[in-house]
Order: structure tokens, then sequence, then C-alpha cells
């Protein structure tokens, strides 16, 4: 069975109600969801939080999901708007952290710290939707196609933020080399 | 090592756990209650409906039974105390179902 039939099982599943399907689909996405939204806030606390609500969210609503996207595509979409509202009621442009920086610094094939702080600053500079397409994009490896529909733009819009912001990351890691 | 492959490496590394079974369990808590409490709030507004249906069914008989004064009193007790048990029960199976479920 294919992954994608699998995943087509548990949401019929989870749709009658079933707990441990919809643990299943949570289980499985997680890592997509968690990346994109600690990227995308900065603030690695709070990206879980507003991963967790997005996940409960997506359980509540689980009627409405047409499947016209991929499971995780929906709820990434979800969590964006979760994240965006709360940036904006909260001004919390300023309160991004890089503990989680530090944390994934024992991975076997991680990029030097420097790098990683000095793209996490630049990361932080960047306007919301066009952080948003490159958090998707060049971080957790959506397709152009995929961040269009999670960020509700149009697929030239989405290119050209990932293309801008590629730009501005590149000219950062020049600068912190100088 | 050029900026294109720096940055490829820097980004493209993972930032959230693989697997994560705390986070999982969090969310199926915060899940589990969510539908909890959407069931409990069903079934205190379908006692609410069921009380408001006996109360206009209620009234007109009120209207007509008004010359007996103690035989209503009490007749009008008892049938709260049998509407205040049901409303219990409602409650209390809604919310045995949603722990099931």
């Amino acid at each position: 069975m294919t992954e994608t039939h699998d995943e087509a099982r548990l949401i019929v599943a989870a749709r009658r109600g079933e707990s441990r399907a919809f643990a299943a689909l949570v289980d499985a996405h997680q890592q997509a969801v968690r990346g994109f939204l600690r990227r995308f806030t900065g603030h690695w606390a709070d990206a879980d939080d507003i991963a967790q609500e997005a996940f409960v969210t997506a359980w509540r609503k689980l009627d409405a999901f047409e499947g016209r996207s991929s499971f995780r595509s929906w709820v990434c979409g979800i969590g964006f708007r979760i994240a965006r509202d709360a940036r904006r009621s909260h001004n919390r442009a300023s309160a991004r952290d890089t503990d989680w920086l530090a944390e994934s610094d024992d991975a076997p094939d991680a990029a030097p710290i420097e790098d990683r702080m000095a793209l996490a600053a630049a990361m932080a500079t960047l306007p919301d939707e066009q952080r948003a397409a490159v958090a998707l994009c060049l971080g957790e490896g959506f397709s152009h196609t995929e961040a269009a529909a999670i960020l509700k733009l149009p697929l030239g819009t989405v290119k050209s933020h990932v293309t801008r912001g590629r730009e501005r990351l590149l000219k950062a890691l020049e600068t912190n080399d100088g | 090592m050029d900026e294109e492959a720096r940055l490829s490496r820097a980004l493209g590394a993972p930032v959230a756990p693989k697997r994560d079974a705390r986070f999982v369990l969090a969310v199926m808590r915060d899940a589990e209650a969510a539908r909890f409490k959407k069931a409990s709030l069903l079934a205190v507004l379908r006692g609410a409906g069921f009380a408001a249906a006996a109360a206009a069914l209620a009234v007109p008989f009120l209207g007509s039974a008004s010359a007996g004064g103690a035989a209503l009193q009490s007749g009008a007790v008892g049938a709260g105390a049998l509407l205040t048990l049901v409303l219990a029960w409602r409650v209390m199976t809604g919310r045995a179902a949603a722990v099931r479920r």
C-alpha cells in the first residue's frame, strides 16, 4: 500500500473519530509542520505551541479537509495563519530565540553554528511571506506549488519570494565571512 | 565550500525531531479535551432545548389548572426533579461517550 493510500485511510478513520488514526497522522507529519514553524517564527517553544494548536484545529475541522492538498500542507497552512495572526497581535518580531540552533549542533552533518546563526538572523529580517516561502521550499523541501497552496499566494509570487529570500540569505553568509 | 553549498547545508538540516512521542501525546490530550468540551456543550444545549420544550408545554397546563394550587405545586416540583435527573443523565452519558471515543 502506498503512503498516499495509507494517509487517505488514516484520514477516513480519523473522521470517524478514531483517535489512534489521527495520532498516526500527527506522528507522520509533526517534523515538517514544526520544522516549518520553527524556521518561520524563529522561536522554538512558540512554534511548537502553534504546531500543537494547528493539529488540534485540524482534528476539529477534519470534515472540512477536501483533499485538494496533502494533509501535511493543509496543517502547515493552518499553522502559518495562526503564527501570522499571533505575530500581528503580539508584535513578536523581536522575540526570536536561537536555542534550537545550539541544540541541533550535535547532528552528524550539522552546518557550522556561525552559518546557522547568521542565517537565523537574516531570516528574521525577511518579510513574513518571504520568510515563510523560504522556510517551506528551502528548509522543508516543499514544492513551489505546495507552498503557494499553503500560503494562499500565486505561484509566481512564491517563486519570486524564494529567489529574493535566497539572495538575501546568501548575502548574509558572505557578510558573515567578512 | 562556496556560499550555495553552505546555504543548502545550513538550511537543509532538520530543525525538528523525526519522531516525538511527547509532542504526539500533547496534541492528542488537547484534541480529546476539545472533543469532550464540544460533546459536553452539545449535551447541555440539547438538555436546555428539552427543558425549554417542556416549559412551553407546561405553560398552558399551568394556566388551565391555576385553581388547584397545592396539587399543582407538588406536581411542578416532581416534574422539575425528574427533568433534573434526565439532564444529569444526558450530560453524564455524553461525557462517557466522549471519553470512550
